[in-house]
């Protein structure tokens, strides 16, 4: 008997009448297989009892059997509690956390459990995964393009993101605050302030707020909302229609701009305005700022009055070409989105901006396999049903995407690897029924990310060694199946994260907020951040200023921030190397933690014992041991501080230390 | 049965039992036949083959920007002269144009020195775009779409071709505008970050943390070898995982490129003879020289892409002293290149593009001076494969409108990609669910003036 006692990608188990139809007079072999719905009826729990911790083992056991392949043997505790913590908070367990772990006199399981379970509530969880989230939502601090205008405010939605994960906020919520904040019942007026925040989401759009008219402008930034709500939650690239029916994924014209209609009847208020409506403030002006309401029931509205203090880009001139001062913050303004006048949105011949074409009503999404789109009242712009229709448990992408994601983050690919599309020109899963496994048990789990989270790192898969195998190496190399656990590079992000961590620099509370100043313009250099690359704080903290990033993030394949980027690049270069070898960041790194070794360890030995728990979260081996005290021995020049520093740099500078196994 | 072929008492030692015995890197190596194509540990900027043989190795990208006048450069129109006299709307070309050369081309007396080399040049008379304005235009030169963030010309090419430089960039932008697109008229966007240009100066500080203030050479190399040591042992027990080996050889690269990169940048070792081939010790055009001469080191050492920027030609008025004046800062410096890459024999496969946003109207704009003109303007090419002394496409009488041999930036990108051996249209890369290229759905072959 099949050990799935049934799984298939073919069962249509929703009521939902369109698909009915559809699948009466269409054939479903036609749609992409993401577009027919997630199904999981659950594994023979006796399947690899001897090994599996959970289902997501069978899958993957079953696989590996297929082909005849081995799971790795479990990693140690040393890297597991290192993998661990990078993964969970961006950062290497310190060494009471390591002593703890290697001390626990219960299980493995049971220990790690406990390890997982402190990592995922500590504030720190947030800043980790919250980045991820940054990377699909093309996070920037200013506008980019041609004028490169500050986003005054826009670290307020960064802080929401990264509670909301914190508080292991719904997944579906998550969604529909980003999407529709504004028009969400709250309970408490702090809700309600925050669920508005979330729909910063739509106004970080990279525009060049200098060019053509308003209305070509309204349409690129539609467009933007399109694209980074459709292909962050669904990887979906409707935005593709824009100009003509979509090439490969059965999305028309006709559905873009039905979709487009729903932001044509909103407001969006980015802290910036157009050149074609322009007040005396200039291009930064709060007046494009929403004002969070201070009571349950008052209407939503932007700010209209201007309070003393440096807002707008005319408040600046009176500074003249020196370096102005950074903007002064006031608690209830920020960015986000307000219902605007109805409107359906005409399409637009070619999506030029002034070729009107057929006007579809708002929300008449006909896009085949996906469900129907909830009826919007005459009075709202669609936002609140369109929040709906994406983080519904029949949308059949909306989970799946989501759990990719997850999975990427913790196992180095998706399951699908372009986790940006799940279109036809995608790749098609590895593990299709692990895929709808997960899917289908992170909704019934009131898609909790924590728990999904969770369960992935507690499962046999995620703790095995990356230790080389003869076998999988010569039949399975690139490690599709799974047989070990892949050596994944530390992103830019944990890495310098790291590095300020074991040199003691970190400055683990946030920054004041209120960190932009300049009003980008002509000489767009003049917009910059106040907190800097050597600055002590965690990198997600630093403003991410548009074409204008620190050159150390571009070494690390930090993400264009002007587009959906669910998966970095991982590239290899020399000049990563340089960074290591010469940059007086790590130089500095070095020296502190050269000075904290010696301050806390008597004799050599030790030191470098503690060099190694430090940095590298394990002791160093006898021979490692042998090999350090050579090292030191041969240099030539400095005292002992820079001898140590010189050592320590080469530790930092390791491979060990920028991959996680 | 559907069991794992596991003892039931499982424990950590039968299963290293199991999967085998730990092996270093030579037997290794033999099970890995795919080490060589794994993109991730593989230096991405290793030299690729093209669609097609190439005819030039490399460009050197002469960016003119501002909009340089066609009228007082490189296309004569004595009708416009003629009209101007009936018409007070209508500026006269305010410079004299001299044939020159064995072809002779007509080339204005602002370029003395580049007249010389007239039968080395091709010029296209035909370049058109459908907008006059700087942001536009420039980032359309740069990457081929103003509308979204798309990569620039120079990563395609090292994207499509690597780069032949060891210890340098593939791709160097020198001296480029901070403004009009910034660093997105030479980001990767899309493409892995590895082809991004480098932005740098003439002088050494052309890559980041080049320069150890603290050990001495003989201390650094202990370091190293200490670093490379334990990162060996290491891939050898994870072995199979390329990013390693990739993270090896990043660390002796890098080791060289301290002294190859200062090294490259140093043109205080170039004889005076050199100095005075560019320019250099002129005042008016030593910044550009250097440029130049910085330029052919570059291509010397096999850097895929190079890009100069002369600013300053957006002539609104009195253009015939402004193109004077101009033109004194880079007609030597280019004309110095030109020579000097054909010395060496570099020319034949160095492309050389020279050219800005736009050109300029037949009309008076401000006093003597002119407007922005999209719908008409010049550039030239020299070297790489193509015709000299050549002229494709013209303008109508008064200059202002192409009419033959018309070319957009998706032409020209088509074009130089072809000459490098790059099919435009196979040149792809495949985001947000499509195959995206530099030219987009456009871009047609300029075959009439392949060599």
């Amino acid at each position: 008997m099949s050990p799935l006692l049934r799984i298939g990608t073919g069962v249509w188990l929703l009521g939902v009448s369109s698909f009915l139809a559809l699948a009466e007079t269409d054939s479903a072999a036609e749609l992409p297989w993401s577009f027919i719905a997630p199904v999981s009826e659950g594994l023979d729990q006796d399947l690899y009892a001897n090994w599996a911790f959970d289902d997501v083992d069978r899958f993957i056991a079953m696989r590996l059997e297929e082909s005849d392949l081995r799971p790795n043997p479990p990693a140690d505790r040393n890297t597991l509690i290192r993998r661990a913590a990078l993964d969970l908070t961006g950062l290497p367990p310190s060494i009471s956390e390591i002593e703890r772990f290697l001390a626990d006199p219960r299980s493995d399981s049971e220990a790690f459990a406990s390890v997982v379970d402190d990592y995922l509530a500590s504030p720190r969880f947030g800043e980790r995964w919250g980045r991820h989230w940054l990377d699909v939502a093309r996070y920037a601090d200013s506008v980019g393009r041609t004028w490169n205008a500050p986003f005054v405010y826009a670290w307020k939605y960064r802080d929401w993101v990264i509670d909301s994960f914190n508080q292991d906020k719904s997944y579906r919520r998550f969604i529909a605050e980003q999407i529709a904040g504004d028009l969400l019942p709250a309970d408490s007026v702090q809700q309600r302030r925050d669920q508005i925040i979330g729909t910063g989401f739509l106004t970080l759009g990279s525009l060049s707020i200098n060019q053509g008219t308003g209305e070509a402008f309204v349409l690129d930034q539609i467009d933007d909302q399109i694209d980074v709500t459709t292909r962050g939650f669904l990887a979906l690239s409707i935005a593709c229609a824009r100009c003509h029916d979509h090439k490969y994924d059965p999305v028309a014209q006709m559905d873009y701009y039905a979709l487009a209609g729903v932001f044509y009847s909103s407001w969006t208020y980015p802290g910036q305005a157009h050149v074609s409506d322009h007040t005396s403030s200039g291009y930064v002006d709060p007046e494009m700022l929403v004002r969070l309401p201070n009571s349950l029931d008052a209407p939503l509205d932007r700010v209209r009055s201007l309070p003393n203090g440096i807002h707008t880009m005319g408040d600046l001139r009176q500074f003249g070409g020196k370096a102005p001062p950074p903007f002064d913050l006031e608690p209830d303004w920020a960015m986000g989105m307000r219902d605007g006048k109805p409107v359906d949105c005409a399409l637009r011949e070619g999506g030029m901006a002034w070729d009107r074409g057929a006007v579809p009503p708002r929300g008449d999404l006909r896009i085949p396999g996906l469900p129907e789109f909830p009826t919007i009242p005459e009075d709202s712009s669609g936002r609140l049903q369109l929040a709906q229709w994406i983080a519904s448990p029949e949308n059949p992408l909306t989970a799946r995407v989501a759990v990719n994601r997850v999975w990427l983050h913790l196992f180095g690919k998706g399951l699908v690897e372009s986790v940006d599309n799940f279109g036809a020109t995608g790749t098609a899963p590895s593990h299709p029924e692990l895929l709808d496994h997960l899917a289908v048990d992170f909704m019934a789990d009131d898609w909790s990310m924590k728990r999904l989270i969770r369960r992935l790192m507690l499962s046999r898969a995620y703790q095995m060694s990356s230790e080389a195998q003869a076998k999988g190496m010569a039949e399975d190399p690139d490690n599709t199946l799974y047989w070990r656990v892949s050596p994944r590079r530390l992103q830019l992000e944990p890495l310098r994260d790291s590095l300020l961590q074991v040199s003691d620099r970190l400055e683990t509370e946030p920054p004041a907020p209120g960190v932009m100043a300049g009003n980008g313009g002509k000489g767009r250099s003049k917009v910059r951040g106040e907190i800097g690359f050597h600055s002590p704080y965690r990198t997600i903290y630093l403003p991410v200023i548009r074409d204008l990033l620190p050159e150390t993030y571009g070494i690390f394949d930090f993400p264009d921030p002007s587009s959906v980027s669910g998966q970095r690049h991982i590239t290899t270069a020399p000049p990563q190397a340089l960074f290591f070898l010469n940059s007086s960041f790590v130089e500095d790194c070095a020296d502190d933690l050269a000075q904290w070794v010696l301050a806390n360890s008597a004799g050599v030995e030790e030191g470098v014992e503690l060099s190694y728990l430090r940095s590298l979260a394990r002791k160093p081996t006898i021979d490692e041991t042998r090999e350090a005290i050579d090292f030191l021995d041969s240099l030539q020049e400095g005292e002992e501080a820079q001898r140590w520093a010189t050592f320590l740099q080469a530790l930092l500078g390791s491979a060990e230390f920028r991959y996680v196994f | 049965m559907n069991q794992l072929d596991l003892s039931s008492s499982f424990s950590r030692r039968q299963w290293l039992g199991a999967t085998g015995p730990a092996f270093g890197s030579l037997a290794l190596a033999a099970l890995l036949p795919r080490w060589e194509t794994c993109s991730a540990g593989a230096n991405p900027l290793a030299p690729k083959d093209g669609h097609h043989p190439a005819r030039a190795k490399r460009v050197i990208f002469l960016f003119m920007n501002g909009g340089p006048s066609h009228h007082e450069t490189f296309d004569y129109r004595p009708e416009l002269a003629r009209a101007a006299e009936h018409s007070s709307r209508l500026l006269p070309p305010a410079l004299e144009f001299r044939p020159s050369g064995q072809s002779g081309l007509l080339i204005s007396e602002a370029f003395p020195e580049l007249a010389k080399h007239a039968d080395d040049l091709c010029l296209l008379q035909g370049m058109r775009i459908d907008t006059n304005g700087h942001h536009q235009a420039v980032v359309r030169l740069h990457t081929g779409n103003e509308r979204f963030v798309r990569p620039s010309l120079g990563s395609w090419v090292v994207y499509g071709l690597g780069s032949e430089a060891d210890n340098l960039p593939g791709f160097l932008t020198i001296n480029p505008i901070s403004n009009l697109g910034g660093a997105g008229n030479y980001g990767s966007a899309f493409l892995p970050a590895s082809f991004q240009g480098t932005r740098t100066g003439t002088g050494s500080g052309a890559v980041p943390n080049l320069v150890n203030r603290r050990l001495s050479s003989a201390d650094q190399r202990r370091q190293l070898e200490f670093l490379n040591a334990k990162n060996r042992r290491l891939a050898d027990r994870l072995a199979g995982h390329p990013e390693l080996e990739g993270v090896i050889s990043s660390y002796e690269m890098a080791f060289q490129m301290q002294t190859s990169i200062p090294e490259t940048f140093d043109t205080n070792s170039e004889p005076d003879s050199m100095l005075d081939l560019y320019g250099i010790r002129n005042g008016v055009s030593s910044s550009f020289g250097q440029q130049c001469l910085l330029a052919r080191r570059l291509a010397e050492r096999g850097v895929r892409f190079i890009q100069l920027t002369s600013n300053g030609w957006d002539h609104h008025g009195k253009v015939g002293a402004g193109v004077q004046d101009r033109a004194a800062a880079i007609d030597r410096p280019i004309a110095g290149l030109l020579s000097d890459l054909k010395e060496r024999d570099l020319l034949r496969d160095t492309l050389v593009v020279w050219g800005g946003e736009f050109g300029r109207g037949a009309h008076e704009d401000n006093t003597g001076g002119r407007g922005h003109n999209g719908s008409g303007f010049t550039f030239w090419l020299a070297g790489g494969g193509v015709k000299g002394g050549y002229t494709h496409g013209s303008k109508d009488e008064l200059g202002a409108e192409a009419v033959e041999g018309i070319m957009s930036f998706h032409d020209l990108h088509a074009t130089i990609l072809h000459l490098l051996g790059l099919d435009h249209k196979r040149l792809t890369y495949r985001y947000a669910g499509r195959d995206f290229r530099l030219t987009d759905t456009e871009g047609i072959v300029n075959q009439e003036i392949l060599a």
